[in-house]
């Protein structure tokens, strides 16, 4: 199964979006969410969201706690933060605007 | 905002970096155990499914690396990294890093030591308000008092002062100071017993010319300088009130007596002023219209033509340096023409067009310390660059020896993925951490130093009063040396150790390749380091000689087993002219010839390198110059028998000159010669300062002597007894025979014998005052030869430390050699001739270099010239000797070699 790469930049747009749904999610749970969402579409390098969720602790548009899984787990769920939420509606417009270029430019033809 | 949350989510990050580390995998380790537990549910067996998992997770290091560098910390922890590990390397070899330390420890710190006294005593910006403002009208390289026309264009009359202050156009502010220091004992009125005290008057505008606050009180202001004799006021220095009133918060209210005036104190001056001359700090600061009453109570506040004042101005904003020049002289012009007295005459009035009075900026400050020091100081800043080249060397040798040693592990590094850079990166790191840890040894060493150099500085009088001590400025200077230091010698040995082959250095470590590579370079340095140590011997050589040169010159009396010392009878209550002083010193001296081990005795106004009273003089038919410099000496009747001046011709002063009789002088040989050429001048008259003063008759010839410095040529120079000419008189001279110890408690003993407050002050004998007089070339003559020194040490380990190199990689050579035959001897010589060429080609490169620069400093030399022969020959020949020492123990070692241990060295 072929599964398409995601455009570059583009993860931290779903992982913001898939906390924003779902609210608080460990690693493995947005992973699943993103794929699942996507109708399998999307191959997501899993580990490659980690770094990312690193980055956006740094940036603070996460907060990371540790809790306990149903299945009685050590896990560290991530909550979208208010600055989250905005660096989310900013990223979407801005993902928005691109893709409409884009179309713009296939439709012309 | 977001920017210092980020920021201090960074921060938290670096101090949990492992705590970090330990979740980060605990996170990653649920994931790829939830990934496997759902691919198990569809089906796959456990060992597949994890090998499903992972490839789904992707490479976890790679994973793990990636999300710790997003925090950045990344640079930090590899230069904790680098530092760390070259710690450790260094502490592995202690040897090479102990000899390593010390080579950077002494040039670092040596590099400090001079650089703060050059610092102090010619960079370092007067604490005042902005002062590139400040000019000084002349050069100030004279002092004293003078009344020559048209002025000396350093010194100026009180009166000018005021002219200049009214009539320019370019200065916000003009102010004058006493050129001479005033060394007086004054008394703290309510204390018993008089203390020196540093007079220095100056003009009401000094202080807000200079923009220096008081710090308590007041500061001096015009008003106190504008009638002479009513303002008996004072500012103290800060130093002052600190040593001597223990700051006495009631300062203001204390009076200072001062000669017989009483004078009150209105102002303490901040910690950081300490006046305008370095080198020279004042006490007390008192105006100039109060010049009377301060000894040695000079009366020229009115009168034109004693000069003897310093003059400054603060340029208005805008106004250049010429505009200034140009606008000084044209009212300098004018001023003199306005003046009018005995020294008005024709022959001066035509000198007066072409008189220019040269401005000269004074954000420096004055400093008669600077004119000495200055060339001695560049010229050692210059040695100590030198002697830290030759370090560098030697460090740059060692570091090239060890990363051959280091070869494999730099190998096996590289063969594992590390980019040259980064290897370059961390051998530079280990580089400067031996630079930082060399350069924190020299801050410490400096430091030591500079007290030991501001002792050799001050010729063995009291400490001069320069702040020497570390501050931020010298810090960030050995900072850049350091680091340049740093560079210098670790950069070629990092770029060679991370140029490998790499199958060749992993096989064994010692590649032909790599050692071959380092030969020539590390030949080059050696040569580099002898070339170098030549020039330094040689201005080691240059530099002592002229010392040698100097202390055999003929004084023209003679300087050993003379005691002399300073009186001070103005601090209890004589007045200059007082003819009580007269009785006074004759007293002193009758009393004191009289001791036992005394052979003679005297006072005079100056003995050696003290000043001058310099006046023009009249000889009848002799069509002088009439600004011929005629130095004059008031002394004692025992003054020619105290110094052992040889009477040529005539008869020396005796008791019947006395205050009444005809006023006579007695000449040097020079002035006989020059001003009385084709007559025997006993008994010929001349005047002193003009035709009104009484005739002179001359009495007798005495041989030229040195009287302001070893080197000058002779002087015209006469004598007067002090019965015709009271005042003052500061030194009192002793001959003596025996202990100069007990002499000099007898002679003080009897002096205070004589009057109990006498004042006595700077004891010592002529020897070390003419000593003294040399202290600059004594300085550089010590010290080049102690670096001089150093310098061939250095040389010495570092050609020991190559020969070592050479004959070890040479074993095998050497082994067949004499498997061969080869004699012992023979290998010795093959060693010695390597290292006789390497000296060689080092002296081939110097010597030219050492022509130019023994050029350069011709100037200081006495006695010879910069190409002396004599001194390049025995530097040659040190230098030689000394490289033959150093590589003896090598050649040894190679003719020790067994021709069987060698073969199957490999």
């Amino acid at each position: 199964m072929n599964r398409d790469e995601i455009p570059p930049g583009t993860l931290y747009l779903l992982i913001l979006k898939t906390l924003a749904l779902r609210g608080e999610l460990h690693g493995y749970q947005i992973a699943d969410s993103i794929q699942r969402s996507s109708d399998d579409v999307l191959q997501v390098e899993e580990g490659s969201l980690y770094p990312a969720l690193q980055r956006m602790l740094i940036k603070g548009w996460v907060t990371a706690e540790w809790g306990t899984t149903a299945g009685n787990r050590r896990a560290r769920y991530y909550t979208l933060t208010a600055a989250g939420r905005k660096q989310l509606s900013v990223e979407v417009s801005q993902f928005e605007r691109v893709i409409g270029a884009i179309t713009r430019v296939i439709q012309t033809v | 905002m977001s920017w210092t949350g980020e920021f201090a989510r960074r921060i938290r990050m670096l101090l949990h970096r492992r705590q970090f580390d330990v979740d980060l995998e605990e996170e990653m380790r649920l994931h790829l155990e939830l990934r496997q537990e759902q691919q198990m549910e569809s089906g796959m067996p456990a060992g597949a499914a994890r090998s499903a998992a992972q490839r789904k997770f992707g490479n976890a290091t790679r994973i793990r690396e990636k999300s710790h560098m997003t925090w950045g910390w990344e640079w930090f922890e590899s230069l904790v990294q680098d530092v760390s590990y070259g710690a450790r390397s260094m502490l592995r070899s202690p040897a090479l890093t102990i000899v390593a330390l010390l080579s950077l420890a002494l040039g670092i710190g040596a590099n400090t030591a001079i650089f703060s006294l050059l610092d102090a005593v010619m960079l370092r910006s007067l604490p005042v308000k902005n002062p590139s403002q400040l000019v000084l009208l002349g050069t100030g390289t004279s002092w004293g008092t003078s009344d020559s026309f048209p002025s000396n264009t350093d010194i100026y009359s009180y009166p000018f002062y005021r002219e200049m202050q009214k009539k320019n156009e370019v200065f916000s502010d003009v102010a004058a100071i006493l050129s001479m220091r005033n060394v007086i004992h004054g008394t703290v009125e309510g204390r018993d017993g008089a203390e020196p005290m540093n007079v220095q008057l100056v003009s009401g505008t000094y202080f807000s010319m200079l923009g220096v606050p008081a710090l308590m009180g007041r500061a001096l202001t015009d008003e106190d300088d504008k009638n002479e004799g009513g303002h008996p006021v004072a500012v103290v220095s800060y130093a002052w009130w600190k040593r001597s009133l223990a700051q006495d918060p009631s300062v203001l209210n204390k009076r200072l007596k001062i000669g017989s005036t009483l004078f009150s104190i209105v102002g303490v001056a901040p910690p950081e002023f300490f006046g305008t001359q370095v080198g020279d700090s004042s006490d007390i600061w008192i105006p100039l219209s109060m010049m009377k009453d301060v000894p040695p109570n000079q009366q020229g506040y009115n009168d034109n033509f004693s000069e003897s004042l310093y003059l400054m101005g603060r340029l208005k904003p805008g106004v250049s340096m010429a505009q200034a020049t140009s606008n000084v002289n044209l009212i300098y012009q004018q001023i003199m023409r306005g003046l009018s007295g005995p020294n008005v005459t024709q022959t001066n009035l035509e000198k007066l067009p072409s008189t220019q009075v040269p401005l000269m900026s004074m954000a420096t400050g004055l400093s008669s310390l600077r004119r000495e020091f200055s060339d001695p100081l560049k010229i050692l800043m210059v040695v100590v660059a030198l002697v830290l080249l030759i370090a560098c060397a030697n460090i740059a040798n060692l570091l090239l020896a060890r990363s051959t040693a280091r070869a494999r592990e730099l190998a096996v590094r590289q063969a594992l993925g590390a980019g040259r850079m980064r290897l370059i990166r961390q051998l530079l790191t280990e580089s400067l951490l031996l630079a930082m840890v060399g350069g924190a040894l020299g801050v410490g060493f400096a430091s030591v130093a500079n007290r030991l150099l501001l002792h050799m500085v001050s010729g063995g009088m009291e400490t001069v009063p320069l702040d020497v001590s570390i501050n931020m400025r010298l810090l960030l200077f050995t900072l850049a040396i350091t680091v340049i230091t740093a560079v210098l010698f670790g950069t070629i040995p990092a770029f060679r150790a991370t140029k490998l082959q790499l199958t060749d250095a992993l096989k064994d470590g010692r590649g032909p390749q790599g050692a071959g590579a380092k030969s020539p370079l590390a030949k080059a340095l050696v040569i580099s380091q002898v070339a170098l140590s030549l020039v330094l011997l040689v201005g080691a050589g240059l530099f002592l000689r002229s010392l040698v040169n100097l202390t055999n010159v003929d004084t023209g009396f003679n300087k050993e087993n003379v005691l002399r010392l300073h009186t001070d009878p103005s601090s209890v209550g004589y007045k200059e002219n007082d003819p009580r002083l007269t009785a006074l010193y004759q007293q002193i001296e009758e009393r004191v010839s009289a001791l036992p081990g005394v052979r003679a005795a005297s006072y005079s106004s100056f003995t050696f390198h003290e000043g001058s009273w310099n006046n023009n003089v009249v000889v009848a038919g002799y069509n002088a110059d009439q600004n011929v410099d005629v130095k004059h000496n008031v002394v004692g009747n025992g003054y020619f028998a105290a110094m052992q001046i040889p009477l040529l011709a005539g008869r020396t002063f005796g008791t019947h000159d006395t205050a009444t009789s005809q006023k006579v002088a007695i000449i040097g040989e020079h002035m006989a010669r020059t001003m009385f050429p084709k007559v025997n001048p006993i008994g010929h008259h001349y005047r002193i300062g003009s035709l009104d003063s009484p005739e002179i008759e001359v009495i007798g010839i005495v041989k030229d002597v040195k009287f302001k410095s070893l080197q000058e040529k002779p002087v015209t120079l006469d004598y007067v007894p002090y019965t015709q000419h009271p005042g003052y008189l500061q030194d009192f001279e002793v001959r003596y025979t025996g202990d100069f110890s007990t002499i000099s408690t007898a002679v003080q003993q009897t002096i205070h014998g004589v009057d109990r407050n006498l004042p006595i002050t700077r004891v010592t004998t002529l020897n070390e005052q003419v000593a003294r007089s040399i202290t600059n070339q004594r300085l550089v003559a010590q010290l080049s030869m102690f670096f001089g020194l150093l310098a061939v040490f250095l040389s010495c380990i570092g050609i020991y430390g190559l020969m070592s190199y050479v004959v070890a990689r040479r074993t095998n050579e050497i082994g067949i050699r004499m498997a061969l035959g080869a004699e012992r001897s023979h290998v010795r010589w093959l060693v010695m001739r390597e290292i006789v060429l390497l000296v060689g080609v080092g002296i081939a490169i110097g010597v030219p270099i050492t022509m130019a620069g023994s050029r350069l400093v011709s100037n200081m030399l006495f006695g010879l010239r910069g190409n002396d022969p004599v001194s390049l020959v025995a530097s040659v020949g040190i230098l030689l000797l000394v490289a033959v020492m150093a590589g003896y123990l090598p050649a040894r070692r190679a003719s020790r070699v067994d021709p069987m241990e060698a073969l199957r060295y490999e």
